[in-house]
């Protein structure tokens, strides 16, 4: 149960055993099985976000001072003030160590501060010698050097400006080396133990919840410049895609503490909404049409021979790490969430079936059957166990499959006139079945 | 004892976390101390960056080399020498381009950029001269001006040490830029 619910609960006690519907007895055996709850949370979550913010703010303040360079100060004292952030910080962090070793707020805020330092000393030092170069090695050197943070002070901030920094860097060198920018996977799953941790230790609490975020954003955005222009699949984001959104949804449904509210479960949410999104683009036939020599640019991988082998190597991985995923929910019979996972071996099938020459009206049937069947499922699955919200996104997905197909033009005016009336069919007796059925309840 | 660990990791992060801008500002103060001054002609504009404030890019005249100073064998992406020689007007110019360190000459490691049909880009390492917020719109302006009204004459100061170089100034019309903007601030 959540804790608002705990909360109300607790509420109520006094009154419901004023009033006899339960003895103190009753009362106590349910207070110790919820268990206390911590009024410091709240006060915990407020503490940490303000901190967080003001340190974040005072981090770049110092950053943007410097970043206006004051040539009145000769180069000997800019290359000593350098130093300042960067002492100024680790002073802080040493100080954290020492005094509030059990405080994971001063430990989040001392260690984002101090990540925040070491790129202000850096760029100063960048600007004084007016080093080369673009953004993409300051940017690396500055991530190297705050990584092990991470894991020292187990904070998560500095881990999100990490995955943030090693996203930006891949995005920017990959036109010139899009050999090195795989180097962005070996980086960001550095942060994996770190990710596993959070969510673990704090799962619905707001820094696993913000990671996640930026984890979803930054892997997808490394998938899209790195994995498309080096593994030598044209259009390979028809697997990679669904994929990823199959790995955020199924490692979001596994529970690694009582479940909570939506919003403190990214993966899940986000993984859900990218399956449906992908599934429903891959009903369209301009996305299969990528993958055919019509569209040229597509064709045209940035490197070739034994240079894709990392990219095919990291797709790959990803690629089974979904499937086995997927098998292991629908191991445990886990219908709704296997279905949603059960999209990334459909992608893997139709993409092979068309690139081998299958037809794509095909691929297109395939995807068009799975949604039909993904959203019938979640809407029967929804009223069986009396859950609106669940019948409610189910229709919302059927009917924005049912419109796109309505204005089709590839599908013949007769054949689309006949399946609409089918449904339209199905519709009217599911809902007269499922009124006769709550009639008959009521009557009893 | 985890925190002895912890404490001792720290403390080697500490030592990194300087050691790295201190070997930055090391290498280059030696270079600045013991290198050779060259000047290479350049065109500055304007350009800025979040982090490390205003700057004016450099655009070096040296960076575009004819083919036939360039040993054939290197390719874009690859590390090179480029060879400097002193011109009758006390410019800096590619003599030419190698994958072998010249000996006992004055050289540069640069980068090789795009080949074309006539000549190659390569990647000087002098691209950016870092100035004062409000200073470096100034100076591309004032560089501006200047080029109409007679020859480009902006050149930046480099000393080179090893292969290695590291800008000591930059020029327009024979003065500082900074001392240039000062001056035109008074008038």
């Amino acid at each position: 149960m959540n804790k608002k619910s705990v909360e109300w609960l607790y509420q109520e006690l006094p009154d419901l055993i004023k009033k006899g519907v339960l003895t103190q007895e009753t009362a106590n055996n349910l207070k110790t099985h919820y268990g206390e709850i911590k009024p410091a949370d709240k006060k915990w979550f407020m503490f940490f976000l303000y901190g967080l913010a003001g340190t974040i703010l005072i981090g770049l303040g110092i950053i943007l001072l410097f970043a206006h360079n004051w040539d009145q100060l000769s180069r000997s004292t800019r290359a000593v003030l350098s130093f300042m952030p960067l002492l100024i910080g680790q002073a802080l962090v040493f100080w954290v160590l020492f005094k509030k070793p059990t405080s994971g707020i001063f430990k989040e805020c001392s260690a984002t501060f101090l990540s925040l330092m070491v790129g202000a000393s850096i760029a100063l030092v960048c600007q004084t010698y007016n080093i080369p170069g673009n953004a993409a090695s300051f940017t690396l050197t500055w991530m190297f050097l705050i990584v092990p943070l991470v894991y020292l002070m187990q904070a998560t901030i500095p881990a999100a400006i990490y995955c943030i920094g090693i996203t930006a860097w891949a995005m920017q060198i990959v036109w010139n080396d899009p050999l090195r920018s795989m180097l962005f996977w070996p980086l960001i799953a550095v942060i994996v133990p770190h990710f596993i941790w959070s969510l673990r230790q704090e799962k619905y609490i707001v820094r696993a919840t913000m990671l996640s975020f930026v984890m979803m954003i930054c892997v997808l955005l490394g998938a899209q410049w790195t994995l498309e222009k080096s593994n030598n699949w044209p259009s390979s984001w028809i697997i990679i895609g669904p994929c990823l959104f199959t790995l955020f949804y199924l490692v979001g449904s596994y529970k690694f503490k009582n479940s909570s509210t939506n919003w403190q479960r990214p993966l899940l949410r986000i993984g859900a909404l990218g399956i449906f999104i992908h599934a429903f683009f891959l009903t369209f036939r301009f996305s299969w049409d990528s993958i055919s020599s019509r569209y040229p640019y597509y064709y045209k991988p940035m490197m070739s021979g034994l240079k894709t082998l990392p990219g095919s190597i990291i797709s790959i991985l990803i690629v089974t790490t979904a499937i086995l995923l997927f098998y292991d929910f629908a191991k445990r019979r886990q219908l709704m969430k296997a279905m949603f996972g059960g999209l990334s071996v459909l992608a893997v099938i139709a993409y092979f079936l068309t690139a081998m020459g299958a037809p794509k009206a095909l691929a297109m049937f395939l995807f068009n059957a799975y949604l039909f069947i993904l959203s019938l499922t979640r809407i029967i699955l929804g009223a069986k166990s009396n859950r609106l919200d669940i019948v409610n996104t189910g229709m919302f997905m059927l009917a924005t499959l049912i419109l796109a197909r309505f204005f089709d033009s590839d599908i013949n005016f007769i054949l689309k006139g006949t399946v609409f009336i089918l449904i339209g069919i199905g519709f009217l007796l599911t809902n007269v079945m499922m009124l006769r059925k709550q009639g008959v309840k009521n009557e009893k | 004892m985890k925190n002895k660990i912890i404490i001792s990791v720290f403390s080697c992060l500490v030592l990194l976390q300087i050691a790295t801008p201190l070997s930055m500002i090391m290498k280059r103060e030696s270079t600045l101390k013991e290198g050779t001054l060259f000047r290479f002609k350049t065109a500055p504009v304007d350009p800025f960056d979040a982090f490390r404030g205003r700057y004016v890019a450099l655009q070096i005249e040296e960076s575009r080399v004819s083919l036939n100073k360039v040993s054939p064998e290197l390719e874009h992406g690859q590390n090179a020498y480029a060879h400097i020689v002193v011109d009758k007007d006390g410019f800096a110019k590619i003599s030419q381009v190698t994958a072998l360190k010249p000996k006992g000459a004055p050289y540069l490691s640069v980068r090789i950029g795009y080949k074309g049909t006539k000549d190659m880009t390569i990647d000087f390492p002098i691209d950016r001269y870092y100035m004062e917020e409000n200073a470096a719109p100034r100076a591309e302006k004032l560089y501006r001006r200047h080029s109409r009204q007679d020859a480009k004459d902006a050149y930046v100061t480099v000393k080179i040490k090893d292969g290695f170089g590291v800008i000591e100034g930059l020029y327009v019309a024979g003065q500082k830029i900074e001392d240039l903007i000062k001056a035109q601030g008074k008038r």
